[in-house]
């Protein structure tokens, strides 16, 4: 099966063919590879590294719901690129940075202003990024993946094969 | 090892409350008293002798006379008798009076000796049962300081147990409270209405109040963790069967639709692989909070054990005090995190539902944690020997 990969080479993540199989209990062999992290102090880079890889998680260093999310996403077959920002950044500001496009949700049928979600919150990190495109913070990320749309996403930016 | 339950002080405290016969009959033993002229000037002194018997006045003034007859001999031994001689010379009349006189004598005595032994032995067990009370009183308040929440109705209790519990964690037990009795009752209306076969309309409105009961626990549970994390963590707002199954402060969405599933038959074929996806979704999502929590304690740990030599001074000691603290406070973050994910799951099986299907599974929840709280009373009223 061929599919043309979208994004640049620069990403240290491993496809993994899915196949159809269950995976269960989030354990994969995934596991083996490197978090592949990088530390950003700007908007812009946030920027760069969203773009250049499909699924990106944008975290302060040493929070653990990053590694919530890393864990759920690798569960799906997908091990994300993570985007360390330092203890005392300011999320929002940094959030604010983004273009327009990047910001606004690429979930399907959730619309409406996902960073002002996010503040409301006050959780504003880690926030998930598909396909270059906010998807929102851990619960958004959980209650996508619950009612079973989190896949298709992650196919539709081809962040999986079948 | 406490064995409060509820009810506890109400059984033990037959032990100190005069039963209400007892004050008949204490007044009655009180006439009689005067009647021999004993008196008796504490009121209470003449109550306690009913704590040993059961019976009435009679009796024991029976029993008195018997017992005075008995020892007729040695108590009167010292006393002097009128001299035989004139006893026989005055006829049976003139003895009558004066050895009727005597015997209440020695009634009299007998009566108060076995009143001042009861009434040491009274006494002896108030004080004993004061004592207990005191060490219980103790322990309680030892168990308090050391962060263990004790059931709210306990607080009631005229020991006088006033509780160093915040105000938040209080709030939430009142409305925890108020939760499981609204919780009874939706769940008592909806059995009725599911045996009634009651319109789908009808039972569409119950499983909407349904539905958003629950996120009424997610909501005060939300402002709860603000107040205090570790309270939620601990379970102690629940029951001890419930708390068996906690996972980050309250039930495994998982486990719940384990419960649920084989209730729910006949499913559409549709309706199976959805079910099959949302538990497998749900179990995905625990292992990946699970795993979040076993590294938050790992990272806690790290930052708590550096340096036990202090050889870094204070501020580094400070530094990272205010770096656990910050790492605890992530701890309502996952209590969150972690209802949310029990709201979720709720809402995606009201989805794959029909009305009544999911009318039949508010039932079987409410249904189980009612058989869980139950099951927590009588294991808690177990006979067994105290600690």
């Amino acid at each position: 099966m061929q599919q043309a990969i979208p994004y640049s080479n620069g990403r240290a993540w491993a496809p993994r063919r899915n196949g159809g199989g269950a995976v269960i209990g989030g354990r994969t062999a995934v596991e083996q590879v490197v978090v592949a992290a990088r530390c950003a102090t700007s908007g812009g880079e946030i920027r760069r590294v969203v773009e250049e890889n499909p699924v990106v998680v944008v975290g302060r260093r040493g929070c653990c719901m990053v590694h919530v999310v890393r864990r759920l996403l690798l569960g799906q077959g997908v091990n994300p690129t993570v985007c360390e920002v330092g203890e005392d950044a300011d999320e929002a500001a940094l959030i604010a940075e983004l273009p327009p496009s990047m910001a606004a949700s690429g979930a399907a049928g959730s619309g409406g202003d996902v960073v002002g979600h996010l503040r409301r919150q006050g959780m504003v990190l880690p926030a998930v990024f598909i396909g270059g495109r906010l998807v929102g913070g851990l619960d958004r990320l959980m209650a996508v993946h619950i009612s079973g749309e989190l896949v298709p996403i992650l196919k539709q930016a081809g962040a999986l094969w079948l | 090892m406490m064995e409060l339950y509820l009810g506890y002080l109400e059984d033990n405290f037959y032990r100190f409350k005069p039963s209400p016969n007892s004050m008949s009959s204490a007044s009655a033993q009180f006439a009689t008293s005067r009647r021999i002229g004993i008196y008796e000037p504490n009121r209470q002194i003449s109550m306690w002798g009913d704590s040993f018997k059961a019976d009435s006045s009679q009796n024991t003034g029976a029993s008195t006379i018997v017992e005075a007859d008995a020892k007729h001999d040695n108590r009167l031994g010292d006393i002097p008798l009128e001299s035989p001689g004139p006893s026989k010379k005055y006829d049976q009349e003139a003895n009558k009076p004066a050895d009727k006189v005597l015997r209440r004598l020695a009634q009299n005595r007998e009566a108060a000796r076995k009143s001042r032994l009861r009434k040491k032995a009274y006494v002896q067990q108030l004080e004993s049962s004061r004592l207990k009370l005191s060490q219980l009183e103790q322990e309680l308040e030892h168990a308090k300081q050391q962060g263990v929440y004790v059931g709210g109705h306990l607080g009631d209790s005229s020991l006088g147990l006033s509780g160093t519990v915040n105000s938040g964690v209080a709030a939430f037990e009142m409305e925890y409270g108020h939760w499981v009795e609204e919780q009874n009752r939706q769940t008592g209306e909806l059995r009725a209405a599911l045996q009634a076969h009651v319109s789908d309309i009808e039972l569409r409105m119950l499983v909407e109040s349904g539905m958003s009961h629950y996120d009424n626990l997610f909501h005060i549970k939300a402002i709860a963790a603000k107040s205090d994390v570790f309270y939620l963590m601990s379970g102690m707002w629940k029951t001890p069967a419930e708390r068996f199954f906690l996972w980050i402060g309250g039930f495994r969405p998982s486990e719940l639709l384990k419960v649920l599933s084989p209730q729910l038959e006949p499913l559409t074929e549709q309706q199976v692989v959805a079910v099959c996806n949302l538990q497998q979704s749900s179990q995905q999502a625990e292992d990946a909070l699970s795993q979040g929590m076993d590294k938050l304690q790992q990272t806690l740990a790290e930052t708590l054990t550096s340096d036990p030599l202090g050889a870094s001074g204070v501020a580094t000691y400070m530094g990272q005090m205010a770096n656990a603290m910050g790492k605890l406070e992530g701890l309502v973050n996952f209590v969150n995190q972690a209802d949310h994910l029990r709201q979720q799951t709720l809402q995606q099986m009201y989805k794959i539902l029909t009305t009544r299907q999911a009318a039949r599974g508010l039932l079987v929840l409410g249904d189980y944690f009612q058989r869980l709280r139950a099951l927590s009373s009588l294991w808690t009223a177990r006979p067994h020997e105290p600690a």
